[in-house]
């Protein structure tokens, strides 16, 4: 296969990857909001969520794959596992292999949810508020061209977008129907026991 | 007054509305079903699309251009200075030929015409 091909790839993956990322990143924080309309159930919101995280993961394996087998670049498949392992910009490249295990993470424990328990999903589901901001430093500091305009305006979308939906969460606070009951039954709860 | 179904008897309101949420379900699942399919094929379109654009932003596609016309211009301003008679362009061209060292001594040829 032609290398200039595989190098174009890569990066045209990454950037896919990312605005798949953000976008997942944005449907978990409306599906935390519980965000619904007549023509918009809410399982539709959780539902896309799933499906562009698993699309996010076949994305970013065509991104790393490209990369590794890429003869020009020489990265090697240690530098996809080991954290900045790699010769070629240690760090942006290492961090890039974070987000990526952070990513699988996410996943394989959203698909064996039913055997970790709720808790622990949750914990690691957290994780996903620091994969997405490692991934976007990932594609700053080693894009060969991320300064240029158009990677740019992407990244700076991405970046608004999820800004955006954590600002709202941050403002909305907790939009669990139970969530009163569940408060004044733990305070009810409280005062029987300091009696 | 009611529908049995299953050793079950409910109202015929109640089918109704048991109905329009049938409904509603499957059509939010078609549209979860052609935005999942819509996503997928816009982001292999999307690497298509991002790895051509990259191909011609990248570093050093759009300055070997800038570098080879200052150099032209270079070429020309010393060709002017050192040939003040001179002022016909005739554009220029990049040598074929890689210019090589020789070590080798020199060879005389004797004979010919």
């Amino acid at each position: 296969m032609d290398n200039t091909l595989l190098w174009y790839t890569t990066r045209g993956a990454g950037a896919v990857t990312l605005v798949l990322l953000s976008a997942v990143v944005v449907l978990g924080i409306l599906s935390v909001l519980r965000v619904q309309s007549a023509g918009w159930p809410r399982f539709l919101t959780v539902g896309l969520h799933r499906n562009l995280a698993l699309m996010t993961i076949v994305f970013l394996a065509l991104h790393i794959v490209t990369a590794v087998i890429d003869p020009f670049t020489h990265l090697g498949w240690l530098a996809a596992v080991v954290p900045f392992s790699s010769y070629y910009r240690t760090f942006w490249l290492g961090l890039g292999t974070v987000a990526f295990e952070l990513l699988l993470a996410i996943v394989v424990t959203s698909l064996v949810r039913g055997f970790i328990g709720q808790s622990a999903w949750r914990l690691v589901h957290w994780l996903s508020y620091a994969s997405w901001p490692v991934a976007v430093l990932h594609g700053f500091g080693t894009g060969t061209d991320a300064w240029s305009a158009w990677l740019f305006g992407l990244q700076a979308v991405c970046i608004v977008s999820v800004a955006a939906a954590a600002g709202y969460r941050l403002m909305a606070g907790s939009r669990d129907p139970l969530a009163a009951a569940r408060s004044s039954f733990q305070a009810g709860v409280d005062r029987r026991e300091s009696k | 007054m009611a529908l049995g179904g299953g050793g079950n008897t409910y109202p015929m309101q109640m089918m109704d509305t048991v109905q329009d949420r049938v409904r509603a379900r499957d059509g939010a699942m078609r549209l979860l079903n052609r935005m999942t399919t819509g996503a997928a094929v816009s982001a292999l379109v999307g690497v298509g699309v991002l790895g051509a654009v990259s191909a011609h932003t990248i570093p050093g596609a759009t300055s070997t251009s800038t570098a080879s016309t200052s150099t032209a211009s270079a070429s020309i301003t010393s060709s002017s200075t050192s040939s003040s008679t001179s002022t016909s362009s005739s554009g220029l061209q990049s040598s074929t030929t890689p210019v090589t060292s020789s070590s080798s001594s020199g060879v005389a040829v004797s004979g010919g015409s």
